[in-house]
């Protein structure tokens, strides 16, 4: 009993040393943990991109609490992320971005997967004054509403093709139609709409206009209509699942384009082990690629981003868009909260709105609606079974293989 | 012309996963009144262990199907003799629930073992086929409908030449009587799941081959299947074969209407199925209980 007692006697004595010595050690000093609240669709139909979403998250943390935190006056204060699982359902997604904010009283809100869920959370945000900086929500539609608590880092919709667009522009024998299939959803009619319109302001026609029900696993007709058409390029604005079935019916129904590029799907590894060799040739539009050259002003080097993913996520090849999107909306928070040099929502929503950083993931800077249209996308190629960036040329590290070779002769 | 007869044969091919998707649906709903919601989520796990064996031992897709089919047999007749059997009785609402929670139960252990990654079988001769003028026949599609149909072709054989399947129909058609008669209703009712269980695992098998699979790609698939069994009529395996080739040929030519016409192919076939249920509400060649 005794030997006891002088034990937590010893233990009290040293965790009190401990304790001041820490307090009164260093010139900074360690603040209030800064918490944010996200939901993420970690089982249901998105779980796939919402994983990645939350892989770009937690990469942040790990760097910026391995400084000691965002530095406020020279305070350090830690970030600490509470995710909750919305099940892929925008609605329930509100609903926890409510909870969030009241019951859990997060400082700052990060976005959701997908246009859906970030257009509801964006409206609670607002309503609560909150700013949500988001990573994955392109649609326009989200931005238009005169929020002023919504920020987004990644391209609008309407920028995700017209890289392809601009490329095969540059390409000879200049392809000159366009079949476009696109899903109903709000995003991919958007990046189709906008291909519509621009195609035509850079010599090309669009010869065939199809929508088909988002999420479709059955998608012959479209690609027998597209074969119909004999455009010379084949564009697809949906999902991953989609660009994957299409792409197997193209190979089935001998639908030969010289240019195949999906809006969304082939930057995933997933694309390439799904189809293997029928992946090559494949362009997508794509927000980063590990191969863009930008010169950040903080944070890590596009080359030490990809080392750091691959450290904390092994096996899992590079990085993709949706990784870096996720953790470039953690640096434009922890840059604006920096800036504003407070925790105060309005003061950081200022200062956001203000921000203009140079970022791995290339420049963050929002117009008056809240998206970031400075940043450029890029187009990738799968070549070989590896993901290359093509365009624009400042970025590009191989050439396009143009055009692709007909189905029978690969 | 040309596109015409390619629609067709699209449409056809299409309605053989269908009918693969819908036998077993159909087998089960008819003989034990079970619409069995995690159907859809049976279907993927057969997807699965295709995949697997392809990915891991380059087996060719088509082989694993007789090990799909066994393994979802086993599993089928596990679930239906551990657990649904205990409700059996109970009003429709009960095995409604219960087979929903079976579906999430099924779906989130797959998402444990697989994780969300889309996952597809593509062999070497994926995409290659025959081309008889402007029309192209994919040869796994063909087969996979040739598969659906030998499927059908087995499970009349069973059930109309072999005593277990006799059995079956006279459980379906009234269990007191099948009972009184000496049937082992709780053996019965098992080996009727297991075998819907171990059509949907073959069905599983092709869909790997056609399109990205994850955990929660089954979903679509128990809807079709209730309006595949429903459109051809409960009660015998040739109305499921009907619907299910209706069904796909149905969907091809909704979706080839010009424009946006395709994003009403669901309300097609769902508007031509209330149809059905008015005007032939046994279905088209169902038979009337």
């Amino acid at each position: 009993m005794r030997t006891r007692l002088v034990l937590f006697a010893l233990a009290a004595v040293v965790t009190f040393a401990c304790g001041g010595a820490s307090s009164g050690g260093g010139s900074t000093t360690t603040g209030d943990a800064i918490t944010f609240g996200a939901p993420l669709g970690l089982t249901g139909s998105l779980t796939k991109e919402s994983t990645l979403t939350q892989q770009g998250y937690d990469l942040w943390v790990d760097w910026v609490n391995k400084q000691g935190g965002i530095t406020i006056n020279g305070v350090k204060h830690p970030v600490k992320i509470i995710y909750h699982d919305d099940t892929s359902n925008s609605n329930q997604s509100a609903v926890l971005m409510q909870k969030l904010i009241t019951e859990e009283k997060v400082n700052f809100l990060l976005g959701p997967y997908g246009s859906a869920a970030t257009a509801t959370d964006a409206a609670i945000a607002e309503q609560n004054q909150v700013p949500m900086v988001e990573a994955n929500g392109a649609a326009q539609a989200i931005f238009n509403q005169g929020y002023k608590y919504t920020f987004g880092v990644l391209s609008p919709a309407n920028k995700y093709l017209q890289g392809v667009v601009d490329m095969a522009a540059t390409l000879s024998p200049k392809p000159t139609t366009i079949a476009m299939l696109s899903a109903d959803d709000n995003f991919s009619v958007e990046v189709a709409d906008s291909i519509n319109q621009y195609a035509p302001t850079k010599g090309f026609q669009v010869v065939l206009y199809k929508k088909y029900k988002s999420g479709a696993t059955n998608l012959v007709a479209e690609v027998q209509a597209a074969k119909a058409s004999n455009a010379d390029i084949l564009l697809n604005s949906g999902h991953l699942q989609e660009a994957i079935a299409i792409n197997k019916a193209a190979k089935e129904q001998k639908l030969n384009a010289k240019i195949a590029a999906y809006s969304v799907g082939p930057s995933t590894p997933d694309f390439i082990s799904a189809l293997g060799k029928d992946a090559d040739y494949v362009y997508d539009g794509s927000q980063w690629t590990p191969q863009v050259k930008y010169t950040p002003s903080f944070f890590l080097s596009v080359k030490d981003y990809v080392a750091a993913y691959k450290a904390k996520y092994p096996g899992q090849g590079d990085p993709d868009y949706h990784v870096a999107e996720s953790t470039a909306a953690c640096l434009a928070f922890q840059r604006a909260i920096e800036n504003a040099k407070s925790t105060d929502p309005k003061k950081v929503r200022d200062a956001l709105a203000k921000l203009d950083v140079m970022t791995f993931f290339g420049q963050i800077k929002f117009d008056s609606r809240g998206i970031n249209i400075y940043k450029p996308m890029v187009v990738e190629q799968i070549q070989a079974g590896v993901h290359h960036t093509v365009y624009p040329p400042s970025v590009a590290d191989v050439t396009a293989k143009f055009p692709t070779p007909s189905w029978d002769q690969r | 012309m040309g596109n015409f007869a390619q629609l067709v044969i699209l449409g056809l091919l299409a309605g053989g996963v269908y009918v693969a998707v819908g036998v077993g649906f159909g087998l089960v709903w008819g003989v034990l009144n079970i619409v069995n919601l995690s159907h859809g989520a049976l279907v993927i796990v057969g997807a699965y262990i295709t995949w697997q064996l392809f990915t891991a031992f380059h087996l060719d897709p088509f082989l694993t199907l007789p090990v799909d089919a066994l393994i979802l047999f086993a599993l089928g007749y596990a679930i239906q003799r551990g657990v649904i059997n205990r409700v059996i009785r109970a009003p429709l609402l009960f095995t409604f629930l219960l087979t929903f929670g079976i579906n999430l139960i099924v779906i989130n252990v797959l998402l444990l073992l697989f994780k969300s990654d889309f996952r597809s079988v593509t062999p070497s001769y994926s995409g290659s086929g025959i081309e008889l003028g402007p029309v192209v026949v994919s040869y796994t599609r063909l087969a996979a409908l040739a598969v659906a149909i030998l499927l059908a072709a087995g499970l009349a054989f069973v059930l109309n030449r072999t005593r277990t399947g006799l059995a079956i129909q006279a459980v379906g058609a009234d269990r007191d009587a099948a009972q009184l008669v000496g049937i082992d209703l709780r053996h019965t009712y098992a080996l009727t799941f297991a075998i819907g269980a171990a059509c949907a695992g073959v069905a599983g098998g092709l869909i790997s081959l056609i399109q990205a699979v994850t955990p929660t790609a089954g979903e679509p698939y128990t809807l079709q299947a209730f309006v595949v069994v429903i459109l051809g009529g409960l009660g015998r395996v040739s109305a499921t074969v009907l619907g299910g080739l209706l069904f796909g040929l149905i969907e091809v030519f909704a979706q080839s209407i010009p424009g946006s016409g395709s994003v009403y192919a669901n309300a097609i076939a769902f508007g031509l199925l209330v149809l059905v249920l008015v005007v032939r509400p046994q279905g088209l060649i169902g038979r009337l209980r």
